[in-house]
């Protein structure tokens, strides 16, 4: 049944032979129904529209078939906030620095929240 | 507990770590269809550099105005409390109201409109069941799905497996959720389009007559509107 032809692009599956479906929903992470909503939300405020998403993902190429549904829409809404110039490079390596390191604050070190929350 | 995740949501997962019951507000949740994603409310491990990614296009997008954390935070609130009950409901209303079931044939998005639900999509189209034909719907390209109507679509919908075969051997593949059909039954597949979206009126079982408007919500499950199974009826 299946088949290629010129110019597939990595989603386009439909077709391909591919193993049993693991019928169980696995749910989405935290971060993923935030991603999810923050792509809604864009989208509702018209700042892009959803095949300018399909596209910057299904231009990922064979990375595409490697990564997690939303390793990918991750990735293609990056690309579309860089273009649009929404964002820049620098700007987003310098905010996931300070993210990445908000996630490794040691449990001994006081935060406002912390505190907030002690019993 | 040698290290705490500090984050955004810090004071929710704080609460819960401390014992405290998470509601959401003044939402009661008296929904117990058991076929919608289970949500968790924190991520264990380390976070991934797309995680780590996303909350910074999040947080840059915050600073400049573009989006609010209010907005995102009420839009994940619509999809997890509102849209997956929205389409148990006008299909109920299709069960029990023939004159609206052709309405919602003849034009999905205004049937829909009908009920004050707006669709994200330009096109909701609805396939009926009968005793000659089983419908299911699939996104063979991505994940396009009717989320305004079930929510956020379940992992296998956006899986490769399911998008790859259930074109080409439906039948295999509904087997795999417990559903056979006979031979005489014509399995129609449905691919969706970022502009078109899908629903299935499945056929009202036998028992159903004379039931409220819940009890037949209840049975009209997601995948039974996805068309990877069938409504049933306990027997008990």
């Amino acid at each position: 049944m299946s088949g290629t032809y010129p110019n597939q692009g990595p989603q386009d599956i439909g077709g391909v032979e591919a193993g049993p479906v693991d019928t169980l929903d696995h749910g989405m992470k935290f971060w993923e129904r935030q991603a999810n909503s923050l792509r809604s939300v864009l989208q509702r405020n018209k700042i892009m529209r959803t095949d300018e998403l399909r596209r910057a993902a299904e231009d990922l190429g064979p990375r595409y078939s490697q990564l997690a549904y939303f390793e990918i829409t991750t990735s293609a809404l990056r690309t579309v906030l860089l273009e649009k110039g929404l964002i820049t490079e620098d700007e987003l390596k310098a905010k996931m620095d300070e993210v990445r390191a908000r996630f490794n604050v040691p449990d001994e070190m006081e935060s406002p929240l912390k505190k907030g929350a002690a019993r | 507990m040698s290290e705490y995740k500090y984050d955004y949501y810090a004071d929710k997962k704080l609460k819960e770590r401390d014992g405290h019951h998470h509601d959401h507000g003044d939402h009661t949740h008296d929904h117990d269809h058991d076929d919608h994603a289970p949500v968790t409310e924190h991520d264990d491990g380390p976070p991934s550099e797309y995680e780590i990614m996303s909350r910074a296009m999040q947080e840059l997008l915050e600073e400049k105005g573009v989006v609010t954390a209010e907005q995102v935070r009420r839009r994940m609130e619509v999809f997890e409390e509102d849209f997956p009950y929205r389409g148990s409901k006008l299909v109920a209303r299709a069960w029990t109201d023939p004159a609206f079931k052709q309405r919602l044939l003849d034009d999905g998005k205004a049937a829909c409109a009908e009920m004050g639900i707006d669709l994200e999509a330009d096109r909701l189209i609805a396939v009926e069941n009968t005793p000659e034909v089983h419908n299911v719907v699939v996104c063979t390209l991505c994940s396009c799905y009717p989320r305004a109507l079930l929510g956020m679509p379940p992992t296998w919908y956006k899986s490769r497996n399911y998008r790859s075969r259930v074109v080409f051997e439906p039948r295999a593949v509904l087997k795999e959720f417990g559903t056979e059909l006979p031979d005489s039954v014509t399995v129609r597949v449905h691919d969706s389009n970022a502009d078109m979206r899908y629903v299935v009126i499945p056929m009202r079982p036998q028992g159903t007559e004379g039931w409220s408007d819940e009890q037949l919500e209840d049975i009209l499950t997601r995948d039974t509107l996805v068309g990877v199974t069938v409504p049933r009826v306990a027997t008990s």
